[in-house]
């Protein structure tokens, strides 16, 4: 076999770590509904196993078992013997890659337009003068770092934003009082381009609680899109270009659960050296989640947060994003800020934990499996006689809407920074000067 | 391999996308819970209904092509290796329960449902099925009726053939038949429930069982004793036994094990003592109160160091699971597990530990006892490395020195894990020549041309 296996070989010992007693199979969305053991965890450390004993090669085949796989992690946070198939999964993905190539369709959005900000800004203007020609209403949106890919398959994307965020919001955005923390807003594609204001009112969130915020306009998308599916080349390049717009932040911090999570996962597979490793690791370090950041961080007082007048009276629940509950082990925080709400009612929904189905490009490959797996969210939906969803995950938020207005449910989609603003404390206000 | 002329029948009766001969396809189904054993299928099948099952085996047996069965795929003993090749049948998709009726206190469920998806459902209606194999979440009922499975709970609710009321199954010729029924008692002709529960799917393909229930008991505790001494332990249980309480389960874990589980879930379990016993008692308030307090008398009585009492149900929770964790724990302590299944008589069973902790300490090997302590059913499990043919020859051969100290002791080869690949070398060694020529012409009766999971249970 001629095939190196860089990246595989990085994560041998935890491929060793299976013991085949196939719990995963009861947890895994995707084995779930296909039964079928190539879509397991177990399936899938197999292949990976014979991968690097030489005895399986980099076929299409085995490509396509683990391209089908949403790296929700659910397998990971249950397998008692703690495999880490998610490295693994990604790290082979990575191999196919570098030695054979990415589908066409993919390589095309993650080298060319991910990469360059002031292009996918101007691919998505373009695109949506022509979104008449789609299939339009019922709010059907898609995940948006897979745009281009997702009018390749023809199918219904979101609307993009009259204005992006960065024609909004300022550069700097000084603290209400005196700076706590010098903080990098990472807004993400989908905030950028389709939840602006969601954007705008996190960073609001920021600055009453005493942030200085910086939205650097050098930074691009997280690249979590590219290189979890394998483009670890391009991954890398976002990475140090992220890196260089966030020098001299104490902290970065973003509202999009992928974003928080493909940022901390940098170190993870994006490292050739001892060096790069150590400088991902600075640079993952500081990167929390908005819930996160206000509750471990800043440790706001609660009875500051203030219930947006337009949601008084509704009873909401919340969808745990993979990418903050398994990947960042975030699930606390958000609960804590949906009861301090005065006005609001918070409900649990069954499985609130479960994944949505979207896994990024996996909804546009794997639309129908996709969709399965976003109605059992439904149902628990249903069963909590919510009016609304809310989550901190815009890669969700599309997902859950898309799943809701296929059952025809009027319910609403929300993310946790819309809901809130900070009430003023009274405290002396920072140097008017600044502002 | 399969004559494309086969598969192109075989996708005219389940659909295209489901027959399978990619190398991919064919490699996830080549093994099992087993860490050994492991052969490629030449194709994948998965029906989705009885007719496709008869359908699938008429074509096959016509032209003698080997079938597995397989349901989760999480045996520990080789059972659903597909070790001729042929067709891998995975019953998987065939996950339907079909009705539950709390009245007759049964369920109708096809053989790929999920035990873990059944007691879900049972649960809101208040009713559970009995047998509870460690391996819930993956174990189907098909591989459950096959294996004749059992768990921690089989102490007072015995194993799975006691809750079998009625099988439909299609036979290696094509036939489907159902054996039994929904009623508790039937005696009517020889009892082919009970032979097809735990047959390893060698006789017929299970597609639908009609499974008994129990009521959900609506009070349950949680003790865990522990000792200073492993044998001590084992001799425990037979003096709660004779005390005339049947707690639901009395598992058995060794300092190894509480070691190694606290290794992997960080879960605290107490690490001073030698050995622990886990009790839970079920059933009425009243009931579990009166049982409980014998189960902590006789454990103190015995010498116990310790009793800790769960203090609700979640902490109750969190030490089964715990528990559960002990395959895990055993499992990823070395590169090579031997693991046991042997049963010995339950008054036999201290000295029964002495004898395999003698073996091993002999052969300078590191061993572990886990287990089903309440029904004597223990998982002596030896730490080797395959890759060293020398120590893994070493423990081979304490392998065969505990079995057979089980059998002297007047137990058995395997418990509840089945023969499948992995215990056959001893089946010769260790049963009467007539029960095995007798199994093989019940065989040949079911299965003429010998397709059905060929080369199992006994060495050809
Ligand atoms: C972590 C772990 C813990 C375990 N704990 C226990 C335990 O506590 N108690 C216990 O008894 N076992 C235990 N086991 C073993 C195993 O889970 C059981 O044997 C289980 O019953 C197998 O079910 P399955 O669906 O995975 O069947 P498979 O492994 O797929 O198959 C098992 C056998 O049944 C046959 N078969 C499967 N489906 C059908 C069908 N529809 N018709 C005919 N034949 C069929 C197969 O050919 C094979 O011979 C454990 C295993 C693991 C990995």
């Amino acid at each position: 076999m001629t095939e190196s296996l860089r990246n595989t070989r990085k994560f041998a010992s935890d491929v060793e770590q299976c013991m085949k007693c196939g719990f995963c199979s009861y947890f895994c969305p995707v084995y779930r509904e296909e039964k079928d053991e190539k879509g397991l965890a177990r399936g899938k450390n197999q292949l990976i196993r014979f991968l690097l004993k030489g005895e399986q090669a980099l076929t299409a085949g085995f490509y396509q078992a683990i391209d089908n796989c949403l790296l929700c992690k659910t397998c990971v946070q249950y397998c008692p013997a703690k495999t880490r198939i998610d490295h693994a999964i990604v790290a082979a993905r990575g191999d196919f890659a570098a030695e054979k190539g990415l589908p066409f369709s993919k390589s095309i959005v993650f080298r060319h337009i991910l990469p360059r900000r002031g292009l996918f800004g101007l691919a998505l203007r373009i695109a949506s003068w022509f979104q008449f020609l789609l299939p339009r209403g019922e709010g059907r949106f898609r995940h948006l770092p897979q745009f281009l890919t997702a009018l390749g398959a023809g199918r219904a994307v979101p609307e993009v934003a009259p204005r992006f965020l960065r024609q909004m919001l300022p550069e700097r955005n000084a603290p209400r009082g005196r700076p706590l923390y010098r903080v990098g807003f990472f807004s993400g594609c989908a905030t950028e381009y389709m939840f602006p204001e969601v954007g705008r009112m996190i960073v609001d969130v920021l600055t009453a609680l005493d942030c200085e915020v910086v939205f650097d306009r050098r930074q691009g998308c997280c690249g979590a899109p590219v290189f979890l599916s394998g483009d670890l080349e391009t991954g890398k390049k976002m990475a140090m270009r992220n890196i260089a717009a966030f020098d001299g932040c104490d902290y970065i911090v973003t509202g999009c659960a992928t974003c928080s999570s493909g940022l901390s996962e940098y170190p993870v597979y994006l490292a050739d050296t001892g060096e790069e490793k150590g400088r991902l690791e600075t640079f993952s370090a500081k990167v929390r989640d908005f819930n996160e950041f206000v509750i471990d961080v800043l440790q706001a007082d609660a009875g500051r947060f203030e219930l947006r007048p337009e949601f008084r009276g509704k009873t909401v629940t919340w969808h745990d994003p993979c990418h903050l509950l398994r990947h960042q082990q975030v699930a606390a925080q958000p609960r804590k800020i949906l009861n301090a709400l005065d006005g609001l009612r918070f409900v649990e929904m069954p499985d609130a934990d479960r994944c949505c189905g979207l896994g990024g490009s996996f909804s546009i490959t794997h639309y129908d499996v996709s969709k399965r797996i976003a109605d059992h969210k439904v149902a628990g939906f249903v069963v909590s006689g919510a009016d609304a969803v809310v989550t901190a995950c815009p890669g969700c938020m599309i997902q859950l809407r898309d799943a809701l207005s296929r059952h025809g449910k009027a319910a609403e989609v929300l993310h946790i920074g819309e809901l809130f603003r900070i009430r003023d404390d009274g405290s002396p206000r920072g140097d008017e000067t600044r502002a | 391999m399969v004559a494309q002329e086969i598969i192109r029948r075989l996708s005219g009766i389940v659909g295209k996308d489901n027959v399978r001969a990619s190398e991919e396809d064919r490699r996830v189904y080549s093994y099992d819970g087993t860490s050994t054993w492991m052969h490629m299928p030449d194709l994948v099948v998965f029906p989705t209904e009885t007719a496709h099952v008869e359908a699938v085996l008429k074509v096959a047996n016509e032209a003698k092509i080997p079938v597995t069965p397989r349901g989760g795929g999480t045996n520990v003993s080789g059972g659903s290796v597909p070790i001729r090749g042929g067709i891998a049948l995975v019953m998987t998709k065939m996950n339907r329960i079909l009705g539950i009726d709390p009245g007759n206190l049964s369920a109708t469920v096809q053989a790929g449902v999920v035990l873990m998806d059944l007691q879900k459902a049972l649960a809101a209606k208040n009713l559970f099925f009995p047998p509870d194999p460690q391996s819930f979440l993956g174990a189907t009922m098909g591989g459950i009726i096959s294996e004749n499975a059992g768990g921690p709970v089989c102490l007072k609710y015995g194993v799975t053939k006691q809750y079998i009321l009625g099988i439909k199954a299609v036979l290696p010729t094509g036939r489907t038949i159902q054996f039994g029924g929904i009623t508790l008692k039937n005696v009517v002709g020889y009892d082919l429930v009970s032979l097809l529960t735990g047959s390893e799917g060698t006789l017929a393909v299970i597609t639908e069982a009609v499974l008994r229930l129990m009521p959900m008991p609506p009070a349950r505790k949680t003790i865990i004793a522990l000792f200073d001494d492993l044998p001590r332990s084992g001799e425990t249980v037979s003096a709660i036994l004779d005390a005339g309480t049947v707690p639901a389960k009395i598992e058995l874990l060794d300092n190894w094990v509480v070691r190694n589980i606290n290794r992997i879930t960080g879960m605290g379990l107490p690490e001073e003592a030698a050995a622990m016993l886990m009790f839970e008692c079920d059933g009425a308030e009243e009931m579990v109160a009166h049982d409980s307090e014998k189960v902590i008398g006789v454990c103190r009585a015995m010498g116990a160091t310790g009793v800790i009492i769960a203090k609700d149900a979640q902490q109750a929770q969190a030490y089964w699971k715990a528990r559960s964790a002990g395959f895990a724990a055993v499992f990823s302590a070395a590169p090579t597990v031997l693991a046991e299944d042997v049963t010995v008589p339950r008054t036999r069973m201290a000295e029964f530990i002495r004898r395999v902790t003698d073996i091993c300490k002999r052969a300078d090997l590191e061993v572990t006892v886990i287990g089903h302590a309440g029904d004597g059913n223990l998982h002596p499990s030896v730490m080797t490395d395959q890759r060293d043919p020398a120590h893994f020859e070493r423990a081979k051969r304490a392998i065969d020195e505990i079995i057979e100290a089980a059998i002297e002791f007047g137990g058995v080869l395997s418990g509840e894990h089945g023969i499948g690949l992995e215990k056959q070398k001893f089946m010769r060694r260790t049963q009467d020549p007539t029960f095995i020529e007798i199994m093989k012409q019940i065989k040949r009766i079911f299965d003429p041309n010998g397709i059905l999971n060929p080369g199992k249970i006994w060495e050809d």
